[in-house]
């Protein structure tokens, strides 16, 4: 290495070095005011990004309110349970997951994959349940692999029990999971995925009331998503409780009486319009599908032909059958067609519009009056009045006696049934009307169709001769009862005068207690008030085809009634499918109901 | 060689003062963003920083003529282990980069700068025209080839970004003429088109297309620049406080302790602590470069600035690229990131700056 000596000019380059550095020096003050960019202009937002980064708001979701029956039996309660979902942001394998959640859990994977692929439009943060109801022992394996499967967040969440099992089903209601549709469909409900809302019965009507105020945690997590603490919750308000008019013993007494056939008992109190007890039969236990998950039994449910799930009190229709008989007689009296007193012959049979029309007692009932005429269900007696009244008249007295419309119970998916009248044919067939039809109607026949609630109503109103009642209501209010409060069943029709009830109540309390077709219905010291009922299923042609073939012909069995007769506290009706005679089969299920209901009363 | 009283006397002790003080700021916030981590990194970067220490105390105990004049074997030297380094190294995070002597383990390619410095001293100790002349760039290109060559296929892109910091240093000084400039422009044109098509790796692609947008991977390359920014950004005027950056300490940061560590600066200590720590590399690397000044020879200059200029290149790269004004390329920040090897660079470069400071007057 040769010695340059210190003589030797390095100016240039020093100058060069120099400039290097005045760059290098430019740039250290570009990359400063950079700094100051991010650091002090753009600090906020920074901050919040940083502030979201680390939080995470979990919703703790509140319990629904309780459901209690009027002695503060409970009927709704909720129940401990985990469930867990799956976070599908920065997952990078979504079917090692799926794998290992099948695993854990004991779900085969196509499953899985349905119950996320059922879901897949909601954003990626959004965590998706893939299983719940499951206990502390179910979820320990995935509580215990957390660090392996981030992705998987378990979560207690109180789940709806109906500790009674089926009873008052039909009532109650059940939970579905909502639905993303519906969620889009109404985002000022501000539902969050996975929730469970009431799909049907009371979980439905009053869901606003019994959901609560979800709480929620705020979490601060690290990169991968593991709680380092907790910055702040809010804790869930549980829903508010609700009350209902259902007896619990009479609800059960109700449907055990219903076991084994399909059938409705509506049992009401006619001073409130307060429901007591609601069955409709078959039904089906709520807790089976309180989960998100339950496709089989749930379609098992749907497609069943004697579909358990439709609540037959509101939304099954039948012809009323000679239940119709006390709207004749009260429309009627109320109309001037008849006196109480005034008698029509019956010999088993009569001529009308030419053909021949027989009375259910072959033999004939003889000279009848309203009240004997209601007492053994005189078909003759009717025909004449439904001759002698025309077909408008009838439709007005039913309309006043509420039937052809929804009660306005607090339930959804009521039916409104249908009473014909000449207006109603031409409207809806553009024909006019045969006063032949009438005849059908004025025994409850033809194109009448009514639910066994609004028969409930109607006798109710019967029971209060005629004063308005509240529409039916499963929610007992606070306070004392109204009576005849805003909103009556029969809403802006007038109603007939007390007076006018009494003949037909009077056919009514001898149809149970004095040898009538309801005596099956008759409670000792208990005035049961009542009147049975059997609907043609078919024509009569073929029903009389049918007899001659040696085969049973089933009616639809009805009665509807109350008790006692003076001051009356309970109104039945019970509507049996397929049950044969109302006498036989209805009346005493009905009886059952209003002996246990005698029972309380004495015990109170 | 014993180093004269007198030498000792001329030794730059602020330059060295604000080495240790860089290196222990460092240790401060590698503690902060790994305490929580097994591994005692702050103890270890200690040990570190005692070892380069020595290591610079020893370069400077011999003159560094010596150095220059044995850099031809130094080069065959780290060439040799360059190439056992690439066949029989582990393959560690993709790259065959790492030798393990005993306990230790270093990166052959962080010496190998140290290498090059001296070698281009000694090419261009002897080379007193105004500019380049074709044959000269050309020869000098072939033998920093080499060693760039090897480290490529490591692949280390980072280092081998430095090496051109080193080369394009040295090529400066020299004097670049118009005509070589824009050969050289046109050269980087074709190698970057012809390398971004068969050359690049993917992950390289995908970091530098998330600088020019980080949200379109977010969860990928972009994730570290984002996170970053997140970090410095909120850490705003005077920080979150030591050991309380939300960033580091929850480990959203990548590489905290590493190449991002002047991210948890900005972090934890803000603007302020930036200021602070920026300024305090503005004066080492003033004191660095115009040591030039000093120098008493042209190897000596040559030594100085390439020196200087690398640790400059590698500083203004990292903060750079931590704030998203770089891509992502895996270069640390001298004295202060997590790091033997690095460390040891640093420190050696330094000791160099300081060797041929101190030795400013001929024959002594």
């Amino acid at each position: 290495m040769p010695e340059d000596g210190i003589y030797e000019d390095l100016t240039l380059v020093r100058r060069r070095a120099n400039a290097v550095f005045i760059a290098v020096a430019v740039l250290v003050f570009l990359v400063l005011s950079y700094y100051w960019k991010i650091q002090i202009l753009e600090h906020g937002k920074f901050a919040g990004l940083a502030e979201a980064n680390r939080t995470r708001m979990r919703v703790l979701a509140a319990p629904r309110g309780l459901i209690l029956d009027r002695n503060g039996v409970l009927l709704a309660d909720n129940q401990a349970a985990f469930k867990v979902s799956i976070v599908r942001e920065g997952l990078k394998d979504l079917d090692a997951s799926f794998a290992a959640v099948s695993r854990l859990l004991g779900l085969d994977e196509p499953t899985l994959r349905a119950r996320v692929d059922l879901r897949k439009d909601l954003p990626l943060f959004e965590p998706i349940v893939v299983a719940d109801g499951l206990s502390a022992r179910d979820v320990a394996p995935i509580e215990g692999r957390r660090l392996e499967f981030p992705e998987l967040v378990v979560e207690s969440e109180p789940q709806r029990r109906y500790p009674l099992g089926t009873v008052a089903a039909h009532v109650l209601g059940y939970l579905q999971e909502r639905t993303p549709e519906e969620i889009r469909a109404r985002p000022e409900l501000r539902t969050r995925a996975g929730e469970m809302v009431g799909k049907t019965g009371v979980e439905r009507i009053y869901d606003e009331t019994l959901r609560g105020v979800d709480g929620a945690v705020y979490e601060v997590v690290d990169s991968l998503g593991r709680v380092r603490g907790e910055k702040a919750r809010q804790f869930p308000v549980q829903g508010q409780n609700i009350v209902l008019n259902i007896d619990k013993d009479l609800q059960s007494i109700a449907e055990a009486a219903l076991e084994g056939r399909e059938g409705v008992v509506v049992a009401l109190d006619p001073r409130t319009g307060g429901i007591l007890a609601l069955a409709s039969y078959p039904t089906y236990d709520p807790n089976k599908f309180i989960t998100r998950f339950t496709p089989d039994e749930w379609l098992q449910l749907m497609t069943d032909p004697l579909s358990p799930l439709e609540n037959r009190a509101i939304r099954g229709l039948y012809a009323p059958g000679s239940i119709f008989k006390i709207v004749m007689g009260v429309g009627g009296l109320g109309f001037g067609f008849i006196d109480p007193g005034a008698t029509v012959y019956c010999s088993g049979s009569t001529q009308i519009y030419g053909a021949t029309r027989h009375c259910w007692f072959p033999q004939g009932h003889g000279a009848m009056d309203l009240d004997d005429a209601i007492k053994n269900s005189c078909n003759i007696y009717f025909y004449k009045l439904g001759q002698r009244m025309g077909i408008d008249p009838i439709a007005r007295a039913a309309g006043r006696l509420g039937l052809g419309r929804p009660t306005g119970i607090d339930l959804v998916g009521e039916k409104d049934g249908l009473v014909p009248s000449s207006e109603w044919k031409m409207k809806a067939l553009k024909e006019v009307w045969y006063p032949g039809e009438t005849i059908s109607v004025a025994i409850g026949q033809g194109q009448l169709q009514v639910t066994p609630l609004q028969v409930a109503v109607m006798t109710a109103l019967v029971a209060r001769r005629g004063r308005k009642m509240a529409p039916p209501h499963l929610l007992l209010a606070d306070g004392p009862p109204e009576d005849g409060g805003a909103g009556t069943a029969a809403a802006g029709e007038p109603q007939f005068n007390a007076s006018e009830f009494e003949s037909v109540i009077a056919g009514m309390w001898k149809s149970a207690n004095d040898g009538g077709t309801g005596k099956g219905a008759r409670v000792e010291g208990f005035d049961v008030c009542g009147k049975t009922g059997s609907t043609q299923t078919m024509s009569r042609e073929s029903a009389a085809a049918l007899k001659r073939a040696g085969r049973e012909v089933k009616t639809h069995s009805w009665f509807s009634g109350f008790a006692p007769r003076v001051d009356p506290k309970i109104v039945v009706t019970v509507l049996v499918e397929f049950g044969g005679g109302g006498g036989a089969t209805a009346a005493p299920v009905a009886q059952r109901i209003f002996e246990a209901f005698k029972r309380r009363l004495e015990a109170k | 060689m014993m180093i004269d009283r007198r030498l000792i006397q001329e030794i730059d002790w602020v330059l060295l003062g604000l080495v240790l003080l860089l290196a222990l700021v460092g240790v401060v916030f590698i503690y902060s963003s790994s305490h929580f981590l097994p591994g005692g990194f702050h103890t270890r970067q200690l040990v570190w920083i005692g070892v380069s220490l020595i290591a610079l105390l020893l370069v400077l105990a011999v003159d560094y003529k010596f150095f220059v004049s044995v850099s031809p074997y130094l080069y065959g030297l780290i060439v040799a282990i360059l190439l056992a380094t690439l066949v029989f190294a582990r393959l560690v995070a993709g790259t065959r980069s790492w030798i393990t002597l005993g306990l230790m383990q270093l990166q052959p390619s962080e010496l190998a700068k140290i290498v090059m410095i001296l070698v281009f001293a000694r090419l261009f100790a002897e080379y007193k025209g105004a500019t380049l002349t074709r044959n000269y760039t050309i020869g000098a290109l072939l033998v920093a080839g080499v060693p760039l060559g090897l480290i490529v296929l490591q692949p280390d892109l980072g280092t081998a970004m430095t090496f051109m910091a080193i080369i394009g240093g040295a090529f400066i000084l020299a004097g670049l003429r118009r005509k070589t400039v824009v050969v050289f422009l046109l050269a980087a044109l074709v190698i970057g088109i012809g390398g971004w098509n068969i050359g690049l790796k993917d992950y390289q692609k995908r970091r530098l297309t998330s600088l020019v947008n980080p949200l379109e991977d977010p969860r990928g390359s972009g994730y570290q620049v984002i996170q970053s920014k997140i970090a410095i950004g909120s850490g705003g005027l005077a920080g979150k406080g030591f050991m309380h950056g939300t960033q580091s300490q929850l480990r959203f940061l990548p590489a905290r302790h590493t190449d991002f560590i002047f991210s948890v600066i900005g972090e934890e200590t803000g603007f302020l602590g930036v200021f602070a720590v920026i300024a305090l590399y503005f004066f080492l690397l003033a004191r660095m470069f115009l040591s030039v000044a000093k120098a008493r020879d042209r190897a000596g200059v040559y030594i100085i600035f390439t020196a200087s200029l690398l640790i400059a290149f590698q500083f203004l790269v990292n903060v750079m690229m931590i704030i998203g004004l770089f891509p992502v390329v895996g270069i640390t920040l001298p004295f202060l990131s997590y790091g033997g090897s690095s460390l040891l660079t640093s420190f050696v470069a330094a000791g160099l700056v300081l060797n041929v400071k101190m030795r400013r007057f001929a024959n002594v």
